[in-house]
């Protein structure tokens, strides 16, 4: 369902990204994982089409998110990691306006938007202006608003500020449970244990390369001593260089 | 750093400070384009002014050589009077919205009320902050003008001098009553339902007006007395209480050598600038922290909102997700008073304007007056409408800030989303400025043609001035920026407002010869097509101004990467 090749950004003489070569099926929950700056967020972005490739080409669903953007992102959900929407909108009528950008029908909108609220705990704070909700209301917000068209591809950016300790395991089972019906996960996050816990394949980016993609045994297998995959993870993304590097 | 205080003005010096650095880095082009629109703009207005004071010296001569001296001086007198007042009302009025949103919008005020700081000290620390938003449009609009009736008095060096040392002390007695205000208006209004505070504000600007309808008898400019009737309306301006008297009276004193005299007011307007700013910042430190609370807590209650369902009602012809934007732009205008209320105030002086002109004597109803007045009254409502899309439809797009991912990432052309704006801005701009066109026409009794010329004309412009400001709104978004008054100050801002300046000249110059066309045609000075001809002028100026910089805008928006 996500296939890039070649995918390279720059960002003026500094490459962001360089030539990521990936492939994700259907049904399949990956991991992003890297140290801060590691290109992280601009593969995110460029899956989304919010920023444009330099070289290389991302698809989503057999799409080309740059020559057919718009059927991309009929099949893609996104989910960032600060939630930022509109503060004078209420929940309810967020809902009803990322409905409307994507089309859907009239018809049993309502009921949908409510059971998106009710299973994401927000049921009560539907009426109530969008300033008013703690950061992991929003965030709460933010999937309910993302599954509202269907989406065949997730992808989640650091997913877990914010929200406590009950509405992280509600959202795991959640995708879980999304996956199984077919949902295409990508997730980047910094925290190993749940990436650990629930990713189907885990890739690892270090200066704007992907340095490892495999299971997490087979991710864990590449450390010189056995260990857990934070282990592993500082093991292999140890810096002695800057974070992003010059362009050749 | 000694104190929060120090602190606080430090912040603020540095932030001034990378400001100025990205405003260098700037398109060049950009800045050499805007500065020397800037430039000409400050040089029309100084012509005009220099003009405008030469008439009022020779009127006061007309009348006869001995009391028409003294009645020039007296009329230069009053003028710079008339001039102050307005100049200090608008202060006012203006920095009680700066000074709401300085206080009590911005973002930082969540970091800085949560420390230790005394709420004085956070009010003294942002205070320059609403003097210089207030007030730098002022130096820039007012300077032409005080420039020129110093060259047209054949005033002394220490004239210049004096404007420097009085602009100071002036500026800040307005601000230091508008903050004074906000915090009063934060903690009364904010309690009261929508409707209660849109009746309290109708009320009083329903008083203000008769008020001043009852003080200031329109003089009949039919008569011979016009002059002298002028003079005397204008005495109303002038009380010994007001700043604005000390500074026309220093300004006056300094003009004719009195030291001694500009001195005196000088230190007068200095004397109740400190009061001013000691007396704000008083009430700052017991009002500011309470209010702030009320506002973040949306006005201290639960409110009943308004669901706009008769407005999705109405919208139903049209197709997602034009829909579902619009409706979301409506509702984050409307529910956002800062907005609405600088919206609605801008309007309702023009209304005010307006409604009053049939009381302002029969000459006004006869040709060549009227005719003037006519084309003067499509000016006046184009330029407002200029400054509105400047201020509210420039930053549309910039606003949608760090949201943008949303309509980013829906299944849309961004391109569409720049249009929508366009079609919604335009919409509901058009409600206002053709109501005030049609109202405008009804009092001075217009023909029907010379009504609909004008209507139209200010129905395409509404179009033009909206496209204008969305397509560079969408040529250079500022993402970053929350504030919409701050998006508006940028360089992207001052190219719009220029450019819908010089749009409404080119447009206002079109009009002004439709309606005096009869009697230029009567004296043979123009070829019996002038008006088709200048209708044309009109249309197609009107299309380019919407169509390039929405072509432009739109385009880039689509390739804009976030």
């Amino acid at each position: 369902m996500i296939r890039t090749a070649g995918l390279t950004k720059r960002f003026g003489d500094k490459v962001a990204l360089h030539g990521l070569d990936l492939w994700i099926g259907r049904g399949e929950l990956f991991c992003f994982l890297g140290p801060n700056g590691a290109g992280k967020t601009t593969t995110i972005k460029l899956l989304t089409g919010l920023l444009r490739p330099t070289a290389g080409r991302a698809l989503v669903g057999g799409h080309d998110v740059v020559r057919q953007p718009i059927e991309a992102k009929r099949l893609l959900g996104y989910v960032p990691d600060r939630p930022f929407l509109y503060d004078k909108l209420t929940g309810g009528e967020f809902m009803r306006f990322v409905a409307g950008l994507y089309r859907l029908p009239e018809a049993g909108l309502a009921q949908r938007c409510r059971e998106l609220l009710e299973r994401y705990e927000i049921g009560h704070a539907t009426d109530q202006l969008i300033e008013s909700y703690s950061h992991g209301m929003r965030q709460k917000l933010s999937f309910a608003a993302c599954f509202l068209h269907h989406p065949q591809v997730v992808v989640v950016d650091e997913p877990w500020v914010g929200l406590d300790p009950r509405s992280i395991r509600a959202v795991k089972d959640d995708l879980k449970e999304r996956t199984r019906n077919g949902l295409t996960v990508f997730m980047s996050t910094h925290t190993l244990a749940i990436a650990e816990e629930m990713a189907d394949r885990i890739g690892i980016i270090h200066r704007g390369r992907l340095l490892h993609v495999g299971t997490v045994p087979e991710i864990k297998a590449l450390a010189s001593h056995p260990g857990s995959l934070e282990d592993v993870f500082l093991e292999l993304t140890r810096d002695d260089e800057p974070a992003v590097e010059p362009a050749a | 750093m000694s104190s929060p205080l120090a602190a606080l003005l430090w912040a603020a010096g540095r932030v001034q400070r990378h400001r100025l650095a990205a405003l260098a880095r700037e398109s060049r082009l950009k800045i050499a384009f805007v500065s020397l629109s800037a430039l000409l703009l400050w040089l029309g207005a100084f012509a005009l002014c220099r003009g405008g004071l030469e008439l009022a010296t020779s009127l006061g001569g007309s009348l006869g050589e001995a009391g028409g001296a003294a009645l020039a001086d007296l009329l230069m007198a009053r003028l710079l009077s008339v001039f102050a007042l307005a100049l200090f009302s608008m202060l006012i009025v203006s920095n009680v919205l700066v000074a709401y949103a300085t206080f009590y919008r911005a973002e930082e005020m969540r970091l800085v009320v949560q420390s230790p700081a005394a709420p004085a000290a956070v009010f003294l620390g942002r205070f320059y902050d609403c003097v210089f938003m207030s007030s730098w449009a002022l130096a820039f609009l007012g300077s032409p003008l005080l420039l020129a009736y110093g060259l047209e008095r054949g005033a002394p060096p220490s004239f210049y001098l004096a404007l420097v040392i009085f602009y100071l002390p002036f500026v800040v007695i307005p601000a230091a009553i508008g903050a004074l205000l906000a915090m009063v208006l934060v903690r009364v209004l904010a309690r009261l339902s929508r409707g209660r505070a849109l009746a309290v504000g109708a009320v009083v600007l329903v008083l203000l007006g008769s008020g001043l309808r009852a003080t200031v008898e329109p003089p009949d400019l039919s008569d011979a007395a016009t002059i002298r009737a002028l003079v005397a309306a204008m005495a109303h301006t002038e009380s010994s209480l007001l700043p604005s008297f000390w500074l026309a009276r220093g300004l006056l004193a300094a003009a004719a050598g009195e030291l001694g005299q500009a001195g005196f007011y000088a230190l007068v307007l200095v004397a109740n600038a400190l009061l001013a700013v000691w007396l704000a910042a008083v009430a700052a430190e017991r009002w500011l922290y309470p209010g702030y609370a009320v506002v973040a807590e949306g006005g201290g209650r639960s409110r009943r909102r308004r669901s706009f369902a008769w407005l999705d009602a109405a919208l139903r012809p049209l197709p997602q997700p034009g829909r579902a934007l619009v409706l979301k732009d409506v509702k984050l205008f409307w529910r956002d008073a800062a907005q609405w209320s600088q919206f609605l105030l801008f309007f309702g002086i023009l209304v005010l304007y307006v409604a009053n002109l049939g009381d302002a004597g029969a000459a006004y109803r006869r040709e060549p007056w009227r005719s003037w007045i006519a084309a003067l009254n499509v000016a006046a409502c184009l330029l407002v409408l200029a400054t509105l899309t400047t201020r509210f439809v420039y930053p549309l797009i910039s606003l949608e800030g760090r949201r943008f991912w949303i309509l980013g990432l829906a299944p849309v052309r961004r391109r569409w989303v720049a249009w929508q704006k366009l079609f919604t801005s335009a919409a509901l701009c058009s409600l206002f400025t053709v109501a005030l066109a049609l109202l405008s026409a009804w009092r001075l009794e217009l023909e029907p043609s010379l009504a609909a010329f004008s209507v139209a004309s200010v129905l395409l412009a509404t179009a033009a001035l909206s496209g204008l400001a969305v397509g560079l709104g969408s040529l250079y978004p500022n993402f970053e920026e929350e504030s919409p008054s701050r998006i508006v100050s940028g360089m992207g801002g001052t190219l719009n407002f220029i450019l819908s300046l010089v749009y409404v000249l080119l447009v206002v110059a079109a009009v002004a010869l439709a309606v005096h066309a009869p009697t230029l045609l009567d004296a043979g000075l123009v070829p019996p097509w002038i008006v088709p001809a200048a209708a044309a002028w009109v249309v197609l100026l009107s299309a380019l101004a919407t169509w390039l910089p929405m072509h432009l805008g739109a385009r880039h928006l689509e390739r804009l990467e976030l």
